[in-house]
């Protein structure tokens, strides 16, 4: 398939201009040399654990936008998001929840920001930190500056006037965010689809690895250094968009621990199977409904 | 810092595992859109009808029968390639090509759809994230003013890029009017769905199939007749048609398939 880049070129000049300026609550560029990919700083929730939080991330875009989702990867440690990975906003059309091209990069910013005051639940790739450490990164999350982009998350973002009323943005995140969770509850784990489920998509097999690390080593204090490294070197890896959808499914199941990585794959597979087996079978269904005829 | 080194390039070796995995997946996905598009253009040339023939063994009775029905009515198919846009590619074109003979129903149908973006705006649909769908329609309904070949539509919706952005366009067409009118559609809508929520699962995003709601929609929105045929497994050895909306004109002709829709000629 032939994509034409210069119609997602010209989308996303348009995109750097409508969000050129900081707002309260988000700011996202381009990098100098790089139309594809975007820097952003976004506004942790007012009535959040993340309140005085500023986060920092990388947006990548694909060559297809805006045919395609973007990928988004945090680098401020924040207690939701693990640092470093990316986390899909939505992506193949198997999903019920998936992206739309006449989505864009603000619509992703106010996910996000929708997004960090919910429950990660145990869903891989979230983080469900206490509300005492996230406070703290919250704190902290202020001293970060960005090599790459030079920016200091002091000034990235226009300073909060009278706060005590939550500004339209802040109530559209809500709503987008409420939106997408409602419907990731109200669904059984074999449609899952939302953003939610898509946030831990290509962090499965990683996940065995990760997890004793972030949850029983992990220190609110602890130097950014290690983990901010390898983000900035899986970030020079050519930018990946749409991730697979299989593997969101496992975004239900707990997530697997070291040592039980295969019971975990062996359930992922039950899993899909089942999955697939009802999808097959509701297509045939359809398929054939004028023979399921009530009047016999 | 030893201990954390180790640590790192486990970490990498599970991260390339993890993207072994996702790359392999992805690969397959991208191998079987391939080996779809290689052996399917977006819209294809205009064969005779007979080509369906070879696509049913000659004793299923059903699809045979059928078949013969079909002879009577139609003459040629336009075939599209089945990515799941295929109901919005297929209207897109048979609609532009029955107008390039016909300057003054063109015009009208320029008008509808040089208006339909405003509409769409006044719905809360973001302009400038819609703009470009809208413009790449309508540059596409100026070239046809200036009577091209038929080739040269052809082309236009075999380029991926301009084919897909016009597909956008339509189904944000339908998404709006599905909206607007969310009065009478929302009891069509099945799993205690909103039409919004409809829209956003099952509309606007790309290769979601169509169903009836969707075309009425669409042929709604742009005031345009479609009729469809149904060719299925169904008992009756007749193909079906249905015009939408109800007791049109209809000048565009489409075959459905379970899944799938093709453009029919008398």
């Amino acid at each position: 398939m032939e994509f034409n880049p210069f119609s997602s070129v010209k989308r996303l000049m348009k995109e750097a201009a409508e969000l050129r300026d900081p707002t309260e609550h988000y700011h996202a560029q381009p990098l100098e040399d790089n139309l594809f990919e975007w820097h952003f700083s976004v506004r942790g929730p007012p009535d959040s654990d993340f309140d005085g939080g500023v986060y920092h991330g990388r947006i990548v875009l694909p060559p297809e936008y805006p045919m395609k989702p973007p990928s988004i990867i945090l680098l401020t440690p924040n207690g939701r998001f693990e640092v470093g990975k990316k986390i899909c906003l939505s992506i193949s059309g198997h999903h019920p929840e998936t992206w739309q091209p006449s989505w864009s990069i603000r619509t992703a910013l106010i996910a996000i920001i929708g997004f960090m005051p919910t429950k990660g639940e145990g869903a891989i790739g979230s983080l469900d930190y206490t509300p005492e450490e996230r406070k703290a990164l919250a704190k902290k999350s202020q001293d970060f500056c960005c090599e790459a982009c030079g920016c200091s998350m002091r000034s990235a973002l226009l300073p909060l006037t009278s706060n005590s009323n939550p500004s339209a943005e802040d109530r559209q995140a809500k709503e987008l965010a409420q939106q997408i969770n409602f419907k990731w509850r109200g669904k059984p784990p074999a449609e899952p689809g939302s953003l939610l489920t898509c946030f831990s998509l290509c962090l499965l097999p990683q996940a065995g690895a990760e997890e004793p690390q972030t949850r029983d080593d992990r220190s609110p204090t602890r130097p950014l250094s290690p983990r901010q490294r390898r983000a900035q070197q899986h970030s020079r890896q050519p930018p990946r968009a749409g991730r697979e959808p299989a593997a969101s499914r496992a975004a239900f199941a707990p997530p697997p621990r070291h040592n039980e990585s295969h019971a975990g794959s062996a359930v992922l597979i039950l899993v899909l199977t089942l999955a697939l087996a009802a999808l097959i079978f509701r297509r045939i269904y359809l398929a054939n409904e004028y023979k399921f005829n009530y009047d016999l | 810092m030893a201990e954390e080194k180790q640590e790192s390039s486990q970490g990498d070796i599970e991260g390339v595992n993890c993207l072994a995995y996702d790359e392999a997946i992805i690969a397959q996905q991208d191998k079987i859109q391939q080996e779809i598009a290689n052996t399917n253009p977006l819209v294809s040339d205009k064969q005779d009808l007979s080509v369906l023939q070879k696509e049913y063994a000659e004793d299923d009775a059903v699809y045979q029968l059928k078949l013969k029905d079909l002879y009577k009515k139609y003459a040629y198919i336009r075939k599209t390639r089945p990515d799941g846009n295929c109901f919005y590619r297929a209207f897109g074109f048979a609609h532009l090509e029955s107008l390039l003979e016909d300057s003054k129903e063109l015009q009208k149908f320029k008008a509808v759809a040089a208006k339909s973006k405003h509409d769409l705006v006044n719905e809360g649909f973001t302009e400038f994230t819609i703009e470009d769908f809208h413009n790449t329609f309508m540059d596409l309904i100026e070239v046809c003013e200036k009577q091209p070949s038929l080739q040269e539509l052809l082309n236009s919706f075999n380029d991926q890029n301009m084919s897909d952005y016009v597909v956008v366009y339509l189904r944000l067409l339908t998404s709006g009017y599905l909206q607007r009118e969310h009065g009478f559609f929302e009891h069509f809508i099945e799993g205690g769905r909103t039409i919004k929520e409809f829209c956003q699962q099952e509309v606007e995003p790309m290769s979601k199939e169509s169903d009836h709601i969707h075309i009425i929609a669409l042929a709604k929105a742009l005031n345009v007749s479609i009729l469809v045929e149904y060719m299925d497994r169904g008992e009756g050895g007749t193909v079906n048609h249905h015009v939408f909306p109800e007791g049109g004109d209809p000048r565009i002709f489409l075959l459905y398939r379970p899944g799938h829709y093709d453009i029919l000629y008398k």
